[in-house]
């Protein structure tokens, strides 16, 4: 219990003082995932959308693919977006290896069938007759979709919580693209991680405590911004 | 104005003929009463009425042209459908009654004054600040409606719109319907279950059974199994009706439906010596006053039949719910199809 005791207390200190290294870890993590969810999100819910309410050639093997794709390991994206990102991969050129935009690019990959097959679910919980009764009022495929939308805001709201939650806590990606390069990629998982290897575990654990404070943080912003209005 | 022209339609999941229409027309200031049983095909025919899907044979026409999906999309402003049990959006009443109104760009001032006059018409005024959860069943309907009549369709499609109102709000609605009808011409298409109101209201009743039109009226329809036609014999067969058989001149096996034309059924105190070979006795259950002195008197004689006669003819009868009576039909009288 000291054990823990004395991460909680190394995780205030550490917050309370100015260490840029400490502030350079948070801002980072919390960008990456910021810009990691919102790519994801913006193209997983239309997916979400498409795959839920339209019927196209395709579309079960597609719901299967996205479905597989949740159970995807980190390590195995991050081994091939190594393979694609370094020098002679063939996206070598855009030199993001052991880049934030790396990072990025594997959580994207990781959080995008979270967003497609979770708000897919949402959407196939709508009653169908609000997209209808929608359309027979007179709105196109965009009003409808935003009438569907409003109906599963709560569960598309869980869906965003979720792909961050991913994201945030994500690591096996970030140390393989990022290479956890002190000042430029490491992140706050990263950082556990190579704290926890040099033994200095209260450091790892006050780093963990932060980083749960910062899901907890957005998760309370996103209640907020989804209001508390009734059904 | 709206037509449909050679329309088969299929369940998509079991492959199931649910519409077979060869023609069906919406003329503009129409007021059709679709009628028949559950599971009969008027949802579907009201869907595809609305545009909302399209039919697997057969076109859909709207002002004599053919109605493209690109051209769906525009003319679902002009025809809107009212579900069997419509829902109402997230939000408030007063929402609602603005969602059809917004996507036609109309300003917030124009709009808050189109939509109190529609609440104010179907008696819902008073709901305007109330969120979905605090409305009945009732009241949910009446919402409906008066979100699809404040964007002035051209054509509306309700589907059985009074089933949870009560008689003097379904009063209110018809007369609203058919205030709009008179005033802009407004088509407007029901289904219902409930034949008495259709009749009351509706110019043009259509009857509709297995997804077909039915060539007579719509009361007395009944799903049976004919049996194999007696052999070298001039005799009806007997259908079995509920706790009723029917004679029913037919050559025709299996299963079908009979009609019992409601002006072909004589209606008496006592039973008659005649040529029928149908003759039921039972009570009157009720009698209702619909147009042109005619009223139609519902008995129970072990099913529930349904005649017409003048109002001429129950008076001197002296029909009143509950008075023995006697129905009689030919078993020649009786449609298969």
């Amino acid at each position: 219990m000291d054990f823990l005791g004395d991460g909680l207390r190394r995780a205030v200190q550490l917050f309370l003082s100015t260490d840029a290294e400490v502030y350079g870890i948070v801002f980072l993590t919390l960008k990456v995932a910021l810009v990691a969810t919102v790519i994801a999100c913006g193209l997983g819910l239309p997916a979400g959308f498409l795959l839920a309410g339209s019927r196209f050639w395709g579309r079960r093997a597609a719901l299967t693919v996205v479905n597989t794709a949740l159970a995807f390991p980190t390590v195995v994206v991050g081994l091939l977006l190594y393979g694609l990102l370094s020098r002679r991969g063939p996206l070598g050129g855009l030199g993001w290896l052991y880049t934030w935009q790396a990072i990025v690019l594997g959580d994207v990959v990781l959080a995008l069938p979270i967003a497609a097959a979770l708000s897919a679910a949402a959407v196939q919980g709508v009653d169908p007759r609000i997209r209808r009764t929608a359309e027979t009022l007179g709105a196109g495929a965009w009003r409808a979709a935003w009438a569907v939308a409003r109906e599963a805001r709560f569960a598309l709201a869980a869906v965003i919580t979720a792909a961050f939650g991913h994201v945030v806590a994500e690591i096996g990606s970030a140390m393989i693209v990022g290479g956890n390069v002190r000042g430029q990629t490491r992140t706050l998982t990263t950082a556990v991680a190579l704290y926890t290897s040099q033994g200095d575990f209260g450091f790892a654990l006050a780093l963990g405590v932060i980083l749960l404070a910062l899901a907890l943080l957005v998760n309370i912003a996103l209640q907020v911004l989804q209001g508390r209005g009734h059904a | 104005m709206l037509e449909l022209r050679a329309v088969r339609h299929r369940y998509q999941t079991n492959g199931r003929l649910v519409l077979d229409l060869d023609a069906f027309a919406v003329p503009p200031g129409a007021l059709i009463g679709i009628v028949g049983h559950n599971g009969s095909g008027k949802s579907t025919l009201l869907r595809l009425l609305a545009l909302l899907e399209r039919p697997m044979e057969g076109e859909v026409r709207f002002e004599g042209k053919p109605v493209t999906p690109r051209e769906a999309r525009a003319l679902r402003r002009r025809v809107t459908l009212v579900e069997q049990r419509p829902v109402l959006f997230r939000g408030t009443v007063r929402e609602n009654l603005g969602f059809g109104l917004r996507l036609r760009g109309i300003r917030r001032t124009e709009g808050n004054r189109i939509l109190e006059t529609a609440a104010e018409r179907l008696g819902v005024q008073g709901l305007l600040d109330r969120a979905r959860h605090e409305l009945s069943d009732g009241e949910v309907q009446r919402v409906a409606v008066a979100r699809a009549l404040a964007i002035s369709p051209d054509v509306l499609l309700l589907d059985e719109p009074v089933s949870s109102a009560d008689r003097a709000a379904a009063a209110a609605m018809y007369r609203v319907l058919d205030e709009e009808r008179r005033a802009r011409g407004l088509a407007v298409c029901l289904a219902s279950h409930q034949l008495e109101d259709a009749y009351r209201w509706a110019d043009d009743i259509r009857a509709i059974a297995e997804g077909r039109l039915s060539p007579v009226t719509p009361e007395n329809l009944f799903r049976v199994e004919l049996p194999p036609s007696p052999q070298g014999t001039g005799t009806a067969k007997l259908a079995r009706v509920g706790a009723i058989a029917i004679a029913v001149a037919t050559e025709r096996e299996g299963p079908a439906i009979l009609a019992v034309p409601p002006t072909d059924i004589f209606v008496s105190r006592q039973p008659l010596a005649s040529s029928a070979r149908n003759v039921f006795s039972g009570k009157v259950t009720r009698l209702a006053h619909a147009r042109a002195g005619t009223v139609h008197v519902t008995a129970d004689v072990g099913v529930e039949l349904v005649a017409v006669v003048t109002e001429d003819a129950v008076r001197e009868l002296g029909l009143v719910p509950g008075s023995p009576v006697t129905f009689a039909f030919k078993a020649s009288a009786v449609r298969v199809f």
